[in-house]
């Protein structure tokens, strides 16, 4: 088996298996208790070390968050050239749709920072999840692909 | 004098930034200058002969879906850089010039070891990485024709629907562009009008603009001395952009007499269908025609049979057709709109103001009553080329840039 097709089905198998044992670590572990904003303590946290985790996992899911609220900002104010005639006929309500773009990226950032200020766990864990599951699908498709497809090039047999 | 020329895309033959490369660095070479190229590909390889030539990898997977990837690139997708790629392409960005500058960044202190610059000049990738390329003490310029945020609405305007409208602002790294291009030590843009228009876009300071036209192939885009067509009109560009105007170039055609045809040099249905559409509409089936993309030769041999150029658009960053028709003895019709009104002088072509087919029709009627008119004008087109957009003279504007830059960086020091 050629090489690359090993660590086609090293990416899928492992990507597969933290995968799981992300959803296994952050929603079944604490089954007990799935209360927004109280599913685990982290007040017993050093706020050293909270913020440490939290502020750069908050940094990027802002940041995300804010790319959302951009593009429905752009879509809500850009000003361009009357387009051409038969595009004006089509009736286009994108900008009833980035209000609503606007106004729930808004609102999940607010929610976000506060989630981090009262210490939630959820605020921490669920942008960790998609975090990961955005990597670890990658590396899955790219894996499932590799084992998938065929060399293009013949085996030099010698 | 040594210096670095960066590119993301280094085709010589097909695309703007490769030719200019492979272009500017000929003629640079020609005055003296040494020159090394580091390129994403397609690699020039052609270069070689005046050049030092470094390939930066990169897998171009836009716009491919994961399972069409040819398994050669796959395999070489789990290292870091091509990972980002994958990833960024996945969502819809368009990463090629950022990780080609930070690949370029992290090549260059390896090459640094050995050899010294006086100057980078980044042709119009602005990734990230290119603030950074400064900490090692040399100057860099850039060149950027028109900003992208006239791409980006021209996109906007085809766009329907709010996921269209938010893939495309995905695509253009407009942030990404705005920043780097505040920091570097100079901007080089291909017209006047195009320092405003860098202002407006990016906020970047006039005094660190300079103007340098394009340069093109003067000796390939020769009248062929085929025998001219009557009323034959002649469209170049892509049909699909709406800065190209074409809608009101079609307005025109219908207030023009009957026997007025008109040829485009693009794609036509059922491959591009805005045209196409357009056509049906006004009801010019029978007089317009579609060629398909041409080889030098055959657009060289069009040129130089067609009638008139016309260019009826709402945005030009140079306005390449022009010049070609005109090095070619071709009068033209144009737009007043972006680069046009400085690329064709008036005593080569007629122009008319944007978004005005009876001014358009007027003109293209004017011209084509009056045949002494537009041998004197293709007279004048050519020399007006040959003295102003020859690669040997925007080689030597190019060169008079980077010493003024190479000076001030110093007196900086």
């Amino acid at each position: 088996m050629p090489r690359a097709k090993i660590w086609g089905f090293l990416a899928v198998l492992l990507s597969a298996a933290l995968f799981g044992l992300s959803i296994f670590s952050i929603f079944i572990l604490n089954y007990h208790d799935f209360s927004i904003f109280n599913a685990v303590n982290l007040n017993e946290l050093s706020a050293m070390t909270f913020y440490s985790v939290s502020i750069p996992l908050a940094a990027v899911a802002v940041f995300v968050l804010c790319t959302g609220f951009w593009i429905g900002w752009i879509i809500l104010t850009i000003k361009v050239v009357p387009p051409m005639p038969e595009i004006v006929e089509k009736k286009d309500n994108s900008k009833i749709k980035a209000v609503f773009l606007c106004l729930i990226t808004a609102s999940l950032a607010a929610l976000m920072i506060y989630g981090v200020y009262v210490r939630s766990y959820w605020a921490l864990a669920l942008p960790a999840l998609v975090i990961s599951a955005v990597v670890l699908g990658a590396v899955f498709w790219v894996g499932m692909a590799i084992i998938s497809t065929r060399s293009t090039l013949i085996t030099n047999k010698k | 004098m040594r210096v670095l020329i960066l590119g993301y895309r280094g085709n010589p033959y097909c695309g703007g930034q490769g030719i200019y490369i492979y272009n500017l660095s000929r003629e640079l070479a020609k005055l003296g200058v040494t020159v090394d190229v580091m390129v994403g590909p397609p690699y020039p390889d052609s270069l070689e002969e005046w050049a030092t030539v470094y390939k930066i990898e990169n897998l171009n997977m836009w716009s491919i879906k994961t399972k069409d990837i040819p398994y050669e690139k796959l395999k070489r997708i789990f290292s870091p850089w091509n990972f980002l790629d994958y990833i960024l392409t996945r969502l819809h960005m368009f990463p090629e010039m950022e990780t080609f500058s930070f690949r370029a960044f992290f090549a260059l202190e390896q090459i640094l070891k050995t050899k010294r610059y006086d100057l980078i000049h980044d042709i119009q990738s602005l990734g990230w990485a290119t603030v950074p390329m400064k900490g090692y003490g040399i100057p860099v310029v850039t060149t950027v024709h028109h900003p992208l945020t006239k791409d980006r609405e021209a996109d906007l305007q085809r766009n329907w629907g709010i996921w269209d409208k938010t893939t495309t602002i995905l695509f253009y790294p407009l942030v990404m562009q705005g920043f780097v291009i505040r920091r570097v030590d100079r901007v080089i843009t291909s017209f006047k009008e195009g320092v405003d228009e860098l202002k407006k876009a990016f906020r970047v300071k006039k005094e660190r603009v300079s103007v340098v036209y394009n340069g093109m192939d003067v000796d390939m885009f020769q009248n062929t001395g085929e025998p001219r067509e009557e009323n034959a009109l002649l469209f170049v560009g892509n049909t699909e952009d709406t800065k190209k105007g074409l809608v009101y170039l079609f307005e025109a055609m219908t207030m023009l007499p009957e026997e007025v045809t008109l040829t485009i040099v693009d794609d036509g249905p059922p491959k591009k269908m805005t045209a196409g559409d357009l056509i049906k509409k006004y009801n010019l089936g029978h007089r317009v025609r579609f060629t398909g993309k041409l080889s030098y030769d055959q657009l060289v041999s069009i040129y130089s049979r067609k009638t008139i150029l016309v260019m009826s658009s709402l945005f030009e960053g140079f306005g390449l057709p022009a010049v070609e028709a005109m090095s070619c003895k071709t009068p033209v019709v144009v737009t007043t709109s972006g680069s046009l009104k400085e690329v064709v002088s008036p005593d080569c072509g007629i122009l008319v103001p944007p978004k005005d087919p009876v001014a358009l029709k007027d003109a293209i009627m004017k011209l084509l009553k009056n045949k002494k008119m537009r041998e004197k004008m293709g007279k004048n087109g050519r020399k007006w080329a040959v003295d102003n957009f020859s690669w040997p003279v925007a080689a030597k504007n190019t060169l008079e840039v980077y010493k003024d830059v190479i000076k001030e960086y110093r007196s900086r020091r």
